[in-house]
């Protein structure tokens, strides 16, 4: 076969199947020039070693080039020119001379990239030769500081190898012809774990068959858990395989994964199972509950800061308590007081839910401090002009902290802060009680902005139909 | 013709009592006897031939002219040029009549979805139910087989093609085993007409399409078959009694249903596959 190899650095295990079969490969194009290349070399059979070393050289020093100098194989050989070999197709033409310009291209980035490092660890008065990747990103950040909330869109500095897609390295030989033998169907490698997994059920049939047959059965022990893993998203598939899938391709992918999975014997193929899951982080990792403190007095307590709004609170909470819950040195019915017109005090009861819920109500007293930390709201209904809201009894001035009411948001924020305080002095039991009762997140529902041409964040003008 | 006769007068004899147990009513004299299905499709758009008439069957069906086959040929490549050769790989000895009836290879759908251009492949129909000519169907079999083989022989892309969900896995593992390239998933229309923005650059097609189902997954003309010919890909394909063999190359009438007629068909085509590659090896060597 006079077949002529064209081998990348990416197809390293398959030099020495081709080589062994006595077939020409040549390794490292770059700025090699393939196709002179190919004029030069004969046409009969040769190995690797009688060619030119220069143009079979090792991937080691895959960076040097053979230019204009290098001894012509010909005559080293001793072999006449001959036209190019025939079996070399339009198809292989392209492709290398894709491949060189890509080659080009990529060569052209790392070198970009090798000096641009230097260039920034001598503005950042670094050591150029031990700069690595986490210091360029903090320097990147330094000098180009941001207020992009996306982070995918903040400037960042990466090795060309990261920020360019990969490619695939050549799909076909020589002659055109493939190496992937599902390469026409766009998707080899999806399509060849769909095969695969095809064949691992018939297996499994079998297997159960023979089992049967003996009157054995599955293996109750080994039986594959799936919990805390899930499969890998499209796009992470996607980026496994090097294509882009479409969506009803993938959920066919889930669909025979899961039917692949109920199959009682299904344990002996796990590997394959678990390289297309991931396993999923647990939540509270990060979230450890301080230990209590104690106080001069033996008195244990706990401090907590607590969010809502624009509103931010801060609250102690003593073990060894009676119940009492103060509000920037205010008894909490008369911080959060309301006058006239609703039923019930709702900022009372969400301060006071807490502490109903851990079932402390009477064995813990509360001091909180709050701060209400924005710009004036605009309250409820239009800022009439010449509104004022009249009182005929003036209470005392104990009694109206506010000169109109706390807003709810500072109730809110003490209730967080509560919370918070109180996981210390409750068990773990508890604590989860607390979390899906929903008092440990910090709600971050806000104020929605302003929108010109509006009222407010939606109410619209008033609509004239001439 | 000869060898077929010798090889399997049991089978023979199975076809012959089948038709005389045949009303004469429904025996296929004119071979417009049959019920077709009601939609005639236009041909208009397509420049093909009618269905087979009394004047006889189509061009391209006609046996290769004697000045273009030698018939005393020997398989010496030394002597005779294997294209002359009218069976140079001997694949007429890969199956016989009785193998193809026991894979229920003459086995077709009812007579209410035959396609008219399938008219003349069959013997006839048994209670609604249509049965192949497994004479006519060997001699195209032959033919397809012996076709496959010269592509092998001659390093072409071979290429499978079968929708049908409960064969994909089979073909795809026999185009595997014989270093081939199979393609049974959901065709994009612009795999062969629009082949270098799909794959992203020049790409050298297959040199044939070995197709063991025609229709798709709904029962329509796979894309594949059009496309072949547009691309001047020759098309072998396994053409039941509910499929259009008209853009075929080398149709097989037969059953693309049952599993057994599927795995005759994949291992007939693979072990021709073999032998042409075998050869191949052979002669490079030599």
């Amino acid at each position: 076969m006079n077949f002529i190899w064209m081998l990348f650095p990416t197809q390293i295990d398959k030099f020495w199947d081709i080589a062994k079969k006595g077939a020409v490969v040549i390794m490292s194009l770059g700025r090699v020039r393939v196709l002179e290349a190919l004029w030069r070399l004969p046409a009969t059979r040769l190995s690797a070693s009688t060619v030119c070393p220069t143009v079979c050289r090792p991937l080691s020093s895959a960076g040097a080039r053979s230019g204009p100098t290098s001894p012509d194989p010909q005559e080293q050989a001793g072999q006449v020119q001959q036209r190019p070999a025939k079996n070399t197709s339009k198809a292989m033409m392209a492709y290398l001379e894709r491949a060189t310009k890509h080659e080009e291209f990529m060569r052209k980035q790392v070198h970009e990239f090798e000096i641009g490092k230097r260039h920034l660890a001598n503005m950042m008065g670094e050591d150029p030769e031990h700069f690595t990747q986490e210091d360029v990103d903090r320097a990147i950040e330094y000098l180009f500081p941001t207020g992009i909330f996306d982070k995918k869109a903040r400037p960042k500095m990466r090795h060309p190898t990261e920020v360019f897609p990969q490619q695939k390295a050549a799909q076909f030989d020589a002659t055109g012809r493939p190496f992937h033998t599902l390469f026409y169907t766009l998707k080899p490698n999806f399509y060849m774990t769909l095969y695969e997994l095809v064949e691992k059920m018939n297996q499994l049939d079998r297997l159960q068959a023979k089992n049967d047959a003996l009157g054995k059965l599955p293996d109750t022990t080994q039986k594959l858990s799936l919990l805390g893993s899930e499969w890998l998203d499209i796009e992470e598939l996607g980026k496994m395989l090097v294509e882009t899938l479409k969506e009803p391709q993938y959920q066919e992918f889930v669909r025979a994964m899961n039917r692949l999975v109920e199959h009682p014997l299904a344990y002996h193929h796990k590997d394959f199972i678990f390289k297309y899951r991931k396993m999923l982080r647990v939540s509270n990792e990060t979230d450890t509950v301080p230990e209590l403190l104690f106080d001069s007095a033996g008195r244990p307590y706990m401090e907590a800061t607590g969010y809502r709004k624009r509103a931010v609170a801060r609250a102690v909470v003593h073990g060894r308590g009676s119940g009492r819950v103060t509000v920037n040195g205010l008894p909490l019915v008369h911080y959060f007081h309301r006058d006239g017109g609703r039923s019930g005090n709702q900022d009372v009861a969400q301060v006071m839910y807490p502490l109903q819920v851990a079932g402390v109500l009477d064995s813990v007293d509360v001091e909180a401090t709050v701060q209400y930390d924005g710009p004036t709201q605009r309250y409820h209904g239009k800022r009439r002009r010449g509104h004022r809201k009249r009182t005929s009894f003036v209470p005392e001035p104990w009694k109206r902290p506010h000169p109109v009411q706390a807003p709810s948001s500072q109730a809110g924020a003490v209730r967080h802060a509560v919370s918070l305080a109180l996981r210390s002095f409750v068990d773990k039991e508890m604590q989860e009680t607390m979390r899906l009762a929903g008092l440990l997140t910090r709600d971050v529902r806000e104020r929605e902005r302003y929108k010109p041409g509006k009222k407010g964040s939606r109410k619209g003008r008033t609509w004239k139909k001439r | 013709m000869d060898e077929l006769k010798n090889d399997n007068q049991h089978a023979m004899s199975l076809y012959r009592s089948a038709v005389r147990l045949l009303p004469a009513c429904l025996r296929v004299t004119s071979r417009r006897a049959l019920v077709t299905s009601s939609a005639r499709t236009k041909d208009h758009d397509l420049h093909l031939p009618t269905p087979a008439g009394p004047l006889g069957t189509w061009a391209t069906l006609k046996p290769r002219p004697e000045k273009y086959v030698d018939t005393e040929a020997d398989i010496d490549p030394s002597v005779t040029d294997p294209l002359r050769h009218p069976d140079y790989f001997g694949v007429r000895q890969l199956f016989t009549m009785s193998d193809l009836f026991d894979a229920r290879v003459h086995l077709g759908h009812r007579e209410g979805s035959l396609n008219p251009y399938m008219a003349e492949f069959l013997l006839g129909s048994r209670l609604g139910h249509c049965v192949f000519d497994l004479e006519r169907t060997a001699q195209l079999l032959r033919d397809a087989l012996n076709f496959t083989t010269h592509i092998a022989y001659r390093g072409g892309i071979i290429m499978f093609v079968c929708r049908s969900p409960q064969h994909v896995h089979m073909v795809e593992r026999t185009a595997m085993e014989c270093g081939e390239f199979s393609h049974c998933r959901h065709w994009p229309p612009g795999v062969f007409t629009d082949s270098t923005a799909l794959f992203g650059g020049v790409t050298r097609l297959p040199d044939l399409l070995v197709l063991l189902n025609t229709l798709d997954t709904v029962l329509e003309q796979h894309g594949a078959v059009k496309h072949a010919a547009k691309m001047l890909i020759p098309t072998v394909g396994v053409v039941d009694s509910n499929c259009d063999p008209r853009l075929v190359t080398y149709p097989v009438p037969g059953n693309d249903d049952s599993t057994t007629a599927v795995r005759l068909y994949c291992k007939l085509f693979s072990e021709a596959i073999r032998r042409g590659k075998a050869e191949r090896e052979k002669s490079a060597v030599v």
